[in-house]
């Protein structure tokens, strides 16, 4: 009986030896950022800042993003939501979105005949810092109405 | 109760010589094939890799004499069939050149994260254990190899209005069945993503069940979750840093259906190739290619990689 037991202990033990606890995911929804109405245009990874981008738009966007010109269109919205990047947990060797660093909209309306206003909006995220430089506003908003739309299927 | 007689052990030793000699006749026979062609590595990352990973993912198996005794032998068989299958460091030219990288990068993080070698093994052979130190030496390694910096551009140039007006029409078939959709152009996005191992850039989209999923922390992910990744390739970083999306390269599915896929832990897979987007695999076997990587790294994650996690 004592060696039977001690054959089922150590059974027991290889078997448990064997086993790995893996510890469940915290999922982060808080990294989620939802655009009503709007649908992505591209993604645009920045090394120097370290961070990671979506730029969505409206249709008048979509539009222009798909204009080899760029020419811009009234009733364009753009949002551009960028995250600071994180190594993914799972796979060394890539990064994906993080905490959201920043979420710039930008909104083209008629000016008269021949001009356009833009409406450029700067909102901090969860990684922005206090001491972060706040984007010049003419730079972003020339750097999103550049932005050709990735090729999609 | 009454403790069995001397005659009773003497039985039981018996039967028990037996049965170990009656499993070692048919223990069964662990060969080395002839190697076709040797992985070639810089000094350090071959040492490395020949200690830990060699006896069950090459055909130069050194075994020792208890590896080859039944029952264990039967064991180790097992092991170094499913190794060899997955890569063999002796027929390495067996994979085309992005496999082997991409393998490269499959290895370091399955020993980064403790899968491999397996524990079993390392508790039998403790000098396959990859030390941190090493681990770095095999990090520094495949930061080295060609996709890490592939830039991909040439066929972008003035066409992407044609080419996408002309493939909304399609909806190609995977070999499992899964058709493609572009329905995933109104889902919302779970997450966005730099890849160096092949050098890409991806946007990940999730269905109504997906996000949903995510957001009440719900795991496994319900019947009917459905997630999308978009893969381009990188066009070469400009003067502030910014890396801006290349070549579409293609499109993957994953579709969760615990009866119907259940070979595959719940998820359908499929790949859409190209602008063209021809479904990926000779066979439909492709889905083993796919599960063998998100079984071995993501099983705690339901056997999904690109999902927001702290």
């Amino acid at each position: 009986m004592t060696s039977n037991i001690s054959l089922y202990t150590l059974l027991l033990a290889f078997v448990i030896s064997s086993c790995t606890y893996e510890k469940a995911p915290e999922f982060a929804p808080e990294y989620l950022y939802n655009v009503p109405g709007e649908t992505v245009i591209k993604s645009i990874i920045n090394n120097k800042t370290r961070t990671i981008a979506l730029i969505y738009g409206n249709d008048q966007a979509q539009q222009t993003a798909r204009d080899p010109l760029l020419r811009p269109v009234a009733g364009a919205h753009y949002t551009l939501v960028t995250w600071k990047q994180k190594a993914m947990p799972q796979w060394y060797g890539t990064n994906m979105n993080g905490r959201i660093y920043s979420v710039e909209t930008l909104k083209i309306s008629q000016r008269n005949k021949t001009g356009f206003a833009f409406n450029y909006e700067f909102r901090p995220g969860q990684s922005y810092l206090p001491s972060d430089r706040r984007p010049e506003k003419g730079h972003r908003i020339h750097f999103i109405t550049a932005q050709h739309a990735a090729i999609f299927p | 109760m009454k403790k069995p007689g001397l005659t009773f052990y003497k039985i039981s030793a018996v039967i028990s010589i037996l049965m170990f000699m009656g499993l070692q006749i048919v223990s069964p026979a662990i060969e080395n094939p002839q190697v076709t062609s040797k992985i070639l590595l810089p000094i350090q990352v071959k040492q490395i890799l020949e200690r830990a990973c060699s006896d069950c993912h090459s055909n130069e198996s050194q075994l020792k004499w208890y590896d080859r005794l039944a029952p264990a032998s039967f064991l180790v068989a097992d092991d170094i069939n499913e190794a060899r299958s997955r890569f063999n460091l002796s027929q390495w030219d067996h994979n085309p050149p992005a496999v082997q990288e991409l393998l490269l990068w499959e290895i370091v993080n399955a020993i980064e994260q403790g899968k491999m070698p397996l524990k079993r093994y390392q508790q039998m052979h403790k000098r396959s254990k990859v030390s941190q130190s090493e681990l770095v030496i095999l990090k520094q390694y495949v930061n080295t190899l060609p996709g890490r910096h592939k830039v991909d551009t040439a066929k972008l140039i003035g066409e992407p209005l044609r080419v996408q007006k002309g493939l909304n029409k399609r909806n190609p078939v995977s070999l499992n069945g899964i058709v493609y959709s572009s329905d995933y152009k109104n889902w919302k996005i779970i997450s966005v993503t730099d890849k160096f191992d092949g050098g890409s850039m991806r946007i990940v989209y999730g269905n109504e069940i997906m996000v949903k999923a995510i957001k009440e922390g719900e795991l496994p992910f319900p019947d009917g979750a459905r997630i999308v990744k978009l893969v381009w390739g990188k066009q070469r970083q400009d003067k502030d840093g910014n890396v801006l999306p290349g070549n579409f390269q293609n499109a993957q599915f994953m579709i969760k259906d615990s009866k119907k896929y259940r070979a595959t832990e719940g998820w359908g897979f499929a790949k859409f190739d190209g602008l063209a987007l021809k479904p990926a695999g000779k066979s439909v076997l492709f889905e083993q290619t796919c599960i063998n990587c998100h079984r071995l790294l993501t099983s705690q994650n339901d056997f999904v990689f690109n999902i927001p996690v702290k």
